[in-house]
Order: structure tokens, then C-alpha cells, then sequence
């Protein structure tokens, strides 16, 4: 009975949500958009388990001692500090907007900002021409990049007398050719999976999300 | 002599203006023609779609016709413009999306010239807006979604019959022994990251699987399994599955809450926290399964940098490459959903992959057929597709 109540509902959920898709009459969207709106209040539920879980985490951390548990101190100070200041006054209060701009804002920049050197160090692994696959992605790698910056075709055109802006006619040929039609094919084999993954869940065949058994 | 020549002048005035009001008067553009109103097909039943000729003087001519109007009334009220602006010359359709399911309405086009002269067409007979409940423009997805369905399903029960079926080797997950082991023997424990994604992202389903399948290694192994979650909803579903995974394994006591968190929310927040523990915590082995975005990178070459095995898998096409350079192994495309059936073994889920790969052939038999027609001249697959 554990098991057949959240298999019967994900059957026929699964099964209305599917159908709404192919009918847009306005009872099917309403049953679709009503369901939509239930899921939507688990959420706030949710999160009051997740921030509970939070702060559980860092309580324990500091309690523990755990390797810097300092910065424990931090997470709850700049929580208390958000709540403090974003729900009596709301979102759009200056004092909020000015954290949210001058603190999460930067840090979030900074994170992303590191990709630049992490690409390269990836990129460094990736092209090492050790096998002849590599050496194909290194080969083509260096024409996308030459191609991508106006001073590849500047520089072709200046030093080889024929083939006007090759590099960069030659990017776009890798891109649309060969990367297009292997993204294709990704996709194709997503979409399909997608498919077969859903029919399981609602067939009650994949329990694995249950925690697996019968 | 006098009053004779002004009576003159006046009759010659009378009918210069006359014939100048004439003039002007048959300069009146000619109507739109063949005006249609019909209630919009595969919609909600709240627009109705009017189509017409154009007017023959549609930009042409002395009294050119330079854009329409539409007009529309319900039962008896007058007609009123529904164009806040005029439709260009040479429109010849408006999709009314004011209407409302019930009243009957009926529907003029007019013409406008550039002296702002107006001339109506003729009336459309009463039309209603009407919902659908089927969207035919989807026919033919719906027919191939029906098509693949009955595939898999019957792939599936055939598979019941205990027959053998042959899965290709996916190095990705029969690297997960190897992984788990690994993290075993090192004394390091093992993380799972399941990505962005809520949880009601397929992939975000897919990569639960998984972690099932892993936890229930983990329980075996009694290693400690690390899941930082970035949405509410996947930590509290994630905690009850990881637990019944443990409690199937007979391990219910080596099961710990707190090794499966709420981090946060925020995209580079989550990299920042999950970069963190790899490099206090250094695991062994990590697992990144599910939806990424530019974070995939930064926890991929952090992963890679403290020296953990690490088995990635995403539904993001665009993060592959990341994944690819920087992970050990990686499941393409369809393997992050093929997953779950292939460690788990069970034949009615093979069953699924073998239906599965009957979509793909199907699909590869057609791109083959496609462009052999195409490059004999026979183009009319080709359309058929494009308007599908």
C-alpha cells in the first residue's frame, strides 16, 4: 500500500500531464495548470525542511569544530542579516538591494570569473595530442579559435595568397557541419531517453526514486 | 448684360463643384473582398481568425489603400475597431485574440487610404470561439510519441519473459564498482552531485536512479555518501530514497541524514560550497549526474585537481565537452537515462533500452531514406518533416 498509492498518482498524473500537451482546451489546461499550482506548494514546505537542514549542518560544524568552523559564524549572520532586513521591509528595501548588489552579486562574478583559468587548464589536458582523436579535436580547436578572432582572418589574408578569410570560413564550417550534426544526434538520443524514462515512471516500472525494491 | 454673365459664372462654378464632389467621391477605395471569419483551430477557444482579399487598390492607385481595420460586433451593438493600429497594406489575415468563448460575433474589414477615407467590406456570417480538445497541429508527434511508447512498452513485456537482452557496455557505469571500491579502500568518502536541476527535470529523475543504485552499494560497502542538494524539494525527496535504500540493503543504521544538505540555491554559491568540500573532504569518488550549467566546469576541474575518480552525466548537450576534458568518464546523451537499467539489471528496464534503440532506428532509417531522396530529387519528405 506504501507503494502503490505514489505509483497509482505518478500513473495518473504522468498520464493528464501527457494529454494536456496534445489538448488545449481550456478544461484540460486548467486540470494541467491546477496540478502545476499543487506541486508549487510543496515548496515552501520544503524549503523549511531545507533551511532547517542548513542550519543543522553548520550548527553541528561549529559545535564539532570542524575544519573552519569560523565560517559557520558567517553563514548565520548573513542569513539572520537577509531575513532581518527582506521580510519586514520587502525585497526591493535599498538596505537589501544594497546587499544583494554589493555582496552576492561580486561573489557570484568572482565564481564565474575563475572559469577563464579553469578552461584553459581543461583545455590544456583536453588537446594533448597523445591519440589521434585528440589530435583531431587540438587540429580543429585551433581553427575555431583562429577564426573566432578578426586578426586570424587579418593575418591569413596578409601572409597566404589564397583563400580569403579562410579561418573564419572554415570555423563556421566546423561548427555547422560537424558539431552541429553530432549535437543533433545528442539531442535525438536525449529526447528518446526522455521518452523511455517517462513511460517507465508512470508505468510504475522505474521505482528506483522510491528507493528501489518492490 | 451684367447679371446675365454672373448667372453665367455661377452655373459654370455650380458645376465645376459638382463635378469636383464627384470626382472626389469615386475616389473612395474598393472594399477588402471574400472577408472570412472562423473560430482559430488547435487553440483554448479565445481567438477567432479573419481572413480576407485584398482591396484592388492595395497600394496602387490614385486613392491607394494604405492599411485595414477590423471591425467586430456581438448580436446587435454597433461595430467597433479592434486594431489599435492599422494592419499594413497587404495584411490579409488578424487573429482576434479578444474574442470570448460563448457570444457570436461578426466582423467587417475596412480599407484606409492615405486621405483617411474608409470603405467597410461586407459582413462575415456569426462565428463562436470554440476550444479544442485535441491540437491536430501535434498529430503527427502525437502518432510517433504513440508509436515509440507501444515500442518500449512492448519491448518491456517481453522482456518478462526472461529472454535475454543484449545492452551494450556503457564504461561509465561499469566504472561505479570501481569507483565505490576505490573510495573503500582509500577511506575517503564518496559525493554525489546531482546538478541544477529541480525535480521535475527528467534528468534530475534520471540521476536519482542512479544515486539509488549507488546507495545501495554504499550501504554495502558502509562508505560514507556525500549529496550537497541546491533544491528543497530534491534534498527531502533524495533523503527518503537514500533511506529506503539503506533500509532495503538491511542498513538502515549506516544510513545518515546529515551526509545528504541543503547548500543553496544560487548557481555559483552551490560551485563555491561543493568546491569547498572537495577540497577539505578530498573524496575519492565523485558523481555528477544530472542538469548543469557553467558550473559543470568549475566542479569538474576541482574534482579532477584533488584526485577523485569522478563519473559525470548530463542531459545539458552544451556541458559535455566540460565534462568530457575534465571527468574520467562521462554518459553521453541517452546513457545518464539508460543508467538506472543497466545497474540495476532488472529485464523489465532492459527491456525499456531495447525499445528504446528501436525509436533510434527508426529514426536512423529514416535520415538515411531522407537523404537519398533528397539527393535523387524527391523533396517531399523533407517538406513533410519541416511542416511536422
Amino acid at each position: 500500500m506504501r507503494r502503490q498509492v505514489p505509483l497509482a498518482l505518478c500513473f495518473i498524473f504522468g498520464l493528464v500531464m501527457m494529454l494536456a500537451e496534445f489538448s488545449p482546451h481550456p478544461v484540460s489546461q486548467g486540470i494541467r495548470k491546477e496540478i502545476i499550482d499543487w506541486s508549487l506548494i510543496i515548496w515552501p514546505f520544503a524549503l523549511v525542511l531545507a533551511v532547517a537542514s542548513l542550519v543543522h549542518t553548520h550548527w553541528i560544524r561549529i559545535r564539532r569544530r570542524a575544519e573552519y568552523w569560523q565560517y559557520s559564524y558567517l553563514v548565520f549572520i548573513g542569513m539572520i542579516v537577509m531575513v532581518v532586513i527582506g521580510i519586514p521591509f520587502g525585497k526591493r528595501h535599498p538596505a537589501f538591494v544594497w546587499m544583494f548588489e554589493n555582496v552576492q552579486v561580486p561573489m557570484d562574478a568572482t565564481m564565474f570569473s575563475l572559469l577563464a583559468f579553469i578552461i584553459a587548464s581543461a583545455a590544456y589536458r583536453a588537446f594533448r595530442a597523445r591519440t589521434f582523436e585528440a589530435s583531431l579535436l587540438l587540429a580543429a580547436a585551433l581553427i575555431v579559435m583562429i577564426g573566432n578572432v578578426p586578426v586570424g582572418d587579418f593575418i591569413w589574408n596578409k601572409l597566404i595568397p589564397f583563400g580569403d578569410d579562410l579561418p573564419s570560413t572554415a570555423r563556421q564550417w566546423i561548427l555547422d557541419n560537424p558539431n552541429l550534426s553530432s549535437r543533433r544526434g545528442i539531442i535525438l538520443g536525449i529526447s528518446l531517453g526522455v521518452i523511455s524514462q517517462s513511460i517507465r515512471i508512470i508505468l510504475g516500472i522505474e521505482r528506483s526514486y522510491l528507493g528501489g525494491g518492490d | 448684360m451684367i447679371f446675365e454673365k454672373m448667372r453665367q459664372q455661377i452655373v459654370v462654378y455650380a458645376l465645376v463643384l459638382v463635378f469636383g464632389c464627384s470626382v472626389g467621391f469615386s475616389q473612395q477605395p474598393a472594399p477588402p473582398e471574400n472577408v472570412n471569419a472562423f473560430d482559430t483551430p488547435n487553440d483554448a477557444g479565445a481567438s477567432i481568425t479573419i481572413t480576407w482579399d485584398k482591396s484592388p487598390e492595395d497600394g496602387t492607385g490614385a486613392e491607394a489603400v494604405t492599411g485595414y481595420h477590423v471591425l467586430r460586433k456581438s448580436g446587435d451593438s454597433e461595430f467597433e475597431v479592434i486594431t489599435k493600429s492599422p494592419l499594413t497594406a497587404g495584411e490579409t489575415r488578424y487573429v482576434d485574440k479578444g474574442a470570448k468563448g460563448g457570444p457570436a460575433y461578426t466582423y467587417s474589414v475596412q480599407a484606409i487610404t492615405a486621405s483617411e477615407s474608409t470603405v467597410n467590406s461586407a459582413e462575415t456570417a456569426p462565428v463562436k470561439a470554440v476550444g479544442n480538445w485535441f491540437h491536430f497541429g501535434k498529430r503527427w508527434i502525437f502518432l510517433a510519441l504513440i508509436l515509440f511508447s507501444v515500442a518500449v512498452v512492448y519491448s518491456i513485456y517481453h522482456a518478462r519473459r526472461g529472454k535475454e537482452i543484449f545492452i551494450r557496455r556503457i564504461p561509465g557505469l561499469e566504472a561505479v564498482d570501481e569507483a565505490i571500491g576505490r573510495s573503500t579502500e582509500m577511506g575517503r568518502p564518496i559525493m554525489y552531485i546531482l546538478g541544477l536541476g529541480s525535480v521535475s527535470d527528467v534528468a534530475t529523475i534520471a540521476s536519482m536512479n542512479i544515486l539509488s543504485q549507488v546507495a545501495r552499494k554504499t550501504a554495502d560497502y558502509e562508505m560514507p555518501l556525500r549529496v550537497p542538494c541546491n533544491d528543497p524539494i530534491v534534498l527531502n525527496v533524495v533523503r527518503e530514497m537514500v533511506r529506503t535504500a539503506y533500509v532495503n540493503e538491511g542498513r538502515p543504521d549506516a544510513y545518515q541524514e546529515d551526509d545528504i544538505f541543503f547548500l543553496t540555491e544560487s548557481q555559483f554559491a552551490y560551485a563555491a560550497g561543493v568546491d569547498g568540500m572537495m577540497i577539505r573532504e578530498k573524496p575519492a569518488a565523485i558523481f555528477m549526474q544530472g542538469t548543469f550549467y557553467a558550473e559543470s566546469l568549475i566542479l569538474a576541474e576541482t574534482g579532477n585537481s584533488v584526485g577523485a575518480i569522478q563519473i559525470a552525466g548530463t542531459d545539458s548537450d552544451s556541458q559535455l565537452p566540460f565534462f568530457i576534458a575534465a571527468c574520467d568518464y562521462t554518459l553521453i546523451g541517452e546513457e545518464l537515462y539508460a543508467a538506472s537499467a543497466y545497474l540495476s539489471r532488472e529485464p523489465m528496464l532492459i527491456g525499456s533500452l531495447r525499445g528504446q534503440d528501436y525509436g533510434k532506428l527508426i529514426i536512423f532509417g529514416a535520415l538515411i531514406i531522407g537523404v537519398i531522396l533528397e539527393l535523387i530529387g524527391v523533396t517531399w519528405v523533407t517538406t513533410f518533416f519541416q511542416r511536422v
